[in-house]
């Protein structure tokens, strides 16, 4: 029996867009550009990074933001040993949950690291701050262990 | 049909080029929260969120539902995101409607939505794909030809879709929420705009807006105690048929005729033009109106433009069968919302809340959407009483 031809097509969809972040991202952005990490405070007190726009639990508006630190803790990870291109990091490095200083909630980033051995739940980190910060997630490039 | 259901809060923000003010959850978020306003509840009062809009494609955010739980009132309720192309408003509502008619749910929120000034909404609404066996030709280049065959079905005259341009802007002008505010436009004005898919001109097209519709559906029990007068769903259909298939009527499309069929069997409609009040159909392109008169049965076939040409759906002409009076697609098209705006305009006029361009003691009217390649149609039929 002959193998059917599997049919192959470049096909690349792609547009521009353009984004209105609002009050609560858009001030995240801005901070991020001034290499500043600002959280928002839930109605249950709790300090949630990246902000949120409304609430998780009342679903009220937010509104009052808090700076937190630029260091936090690996709450959890995951080592890639094998970056492939659309990863942020070209050598081997860790998905990690980091709970900044002063948040009551992690956040995902990836963390640099000489060997998965190296990261551990529980061990600080910092943020390593992009050379030019234009108010992108990635103007933290990654962070690093303290 | 099954259990009665009411809409018993509307709400929608001012549509315009762009809300730059706003994210896409804050646009969302504020129609929904007018929409509660009104049917003066809280987030707490909502048992399920049917959200729609148009292709993810449009603002390139996947999945837009995912994260707009929060700007919602979602947390710890079922949320279902619906989508059927340039009708997912109307279809949204229906979802949203038979989810209480079928006694799931006794109160939702159903919101849809577009903000295209964040978007390409000329491409981005059907992609070419690979290995398809057909050209993509936008949907003013793929409507084009199917108005220029009802010209010549119909030999209606050539300024039909110009009138139609005219009264449904003057029926904008009347409403503050409506996109274009072109209170003095003229039919030389329109005639004299430039042809952007021959025969379509385009002050004959709709624009492109930023914005978000909402409503309130409720039980019988509930909507009886509602503060304002509700809106009964007196019949609600949906039909669909192939897109690339040739051998379809595309300019009097057999779902439109069936969808509106059944709508009006529930209502007890057996003469639109005569029972109904008003309606509220998607209108994007001028001539759709004449078409619509036709697939909708308001007129026979050929002769929809007739009305519109007498002035029967005009408010300013004193038409007996008022069409857009809220303006339209032709005057606001947040395309993931158009739908539900019809849907929600329908249901003001029969609750007596449409202000300037209410039609004076309507008791019941028609809210269409449509979509795809004419090939999505969603009806329902709303009214002051419940039966």
């Amino acid at each position: 029996m002959s193998q059917p031809e599997i049919l192959s097509q470049a096909f690349e969809l792609g547009y521009t867009y353009t984004r209105s972040t609002g009050p609560v991202i858009g001030r995240f952005f801005t901070e991020l550009k001034k290499r500043k990490i600002v959280g928002i405070k839930a109605s249950d007190s709790r300090v949630v990074v990246p902000p949120m726009e409304y609430d998780p639990d009342t679903a009220e508006e937010l509104s009052e933001f808090v700076e937190v630190g630029e260091q936090g803790e690996i709450v959890s990870f995951a080592w890639v040993k094998k970056p492939r291109e659309a990863h942020p990091m070209q050598v081997p490095f860790a998905w990690a949950m980091i709970k900044l200083d002063g948040a009551d909630v992690p956040m995902i980033h990836c963390v640099a690291a000489a060997a998965e051995s190296d990261i551990a739940t529980g061990a600080r980190v910092r943020a390593v701050w992009a050379d030019e910060t234009v108010g992108f997630i990635t103007d933290i490039r990654c962070f690093e262990l303290v | 049909m099954a259990n009665l259901a009411a809409v018993v809060g509307i709400g929608q923000t001012k549509y315009m080029t762009k809300r730059t003010d706003v994210s896409i959850a804050g646009l969302v978020r504020e129609a929904a929260f007018k929409a509660l306003q009104d049917a003066e509840l809280t987030w707490d009062d909502i048992d399920a969120v049917i959200i729609g809009k148009a292709p993810d494609m449009f603002e390139g955010v996947i999945m837009p539902e995912v994260y707009l739980t929060d700007a919602l009132g979602c947390n710890g309720k079922p949320m279902l995101r619906v989508h059927t192309a340039g009708s997912v408003g109307g279809s949204t509502a229906l979802v949203a409607a038979s989810h209480v008619q079928s006694g799931t749910f006794k109160r939702v929120l159903t919101v849809a939505f577009e903000k295209q000034s964040e978007s390409n909404a000329m491409w981005a609404l059907s992609n070419s794909q690979p290995f398809s066996t057909h050209l993509n030709a936008g949907a003013g280049g793929y409507f084009a030809p199917i108005i220029r065959e009802y010209m010549r079905r119909s030999n209606a005259p050539y300024d039909v879709g110009i009138k139609v341009a005219v009264k449904d802007r003057l029926h904008g002008a009347r409403n503050p929420l409506a996109h274009l505010q072109k209170p003095d436009i003229t039919m030389k004005e329109v005639e004299e705009s430039f042809m952007l898919w021959d025969p379509i001109r385009f002050l004959e097209s709709c624009p492109s807006s930023d914005g978000a519709c909402a409503m309130v559906i409720a039980n019988e029990e509930l909507a009886d105690k509602a503060s304002k007068p509700p809106a009964w769903i007196r019949g609600s259909a949906m039909r669909s048929e192939p897109t690339m298939y040739a051998g379809r009527n595309l300019v009097n499309p057999q779902a439109g005729r069936d969808c509106a069929a059944d709508v009006y069997q529930q209502a007890g409609i057996t003469d639109p033009r005569k029972d109904l009040d008003c309606a509220e159909v998607y209108v994007p392109f001028s001539w759709y109106e004449p078409m619509w008169l036709e697939n909708l049965g308001f007129a026979p076939e050929g002769e929809g433009w007739k009305l519109t040409m007498e002035g029967a759906t005009s408010l300013d002409e004193g038409g007996d069968i008022p069409w857009n009076c809220s303006g339209g697609v032709l005057s606001s098209n947040p395309i993931g919302a158009s739908g539900m705006i019809r849907f929600a305009e329908a249901a003001r006029q029969v609750r007596g809340d449409a202000g300037a361009h209410q039609v004076e003691g309507a008791k019941l009217a028609l809210g269409h959407a449509y979509g795809g390649g004419a090939q999505f149609f969603s009806m329902w039929v709303v009214g002051s009483e419940k039966s």
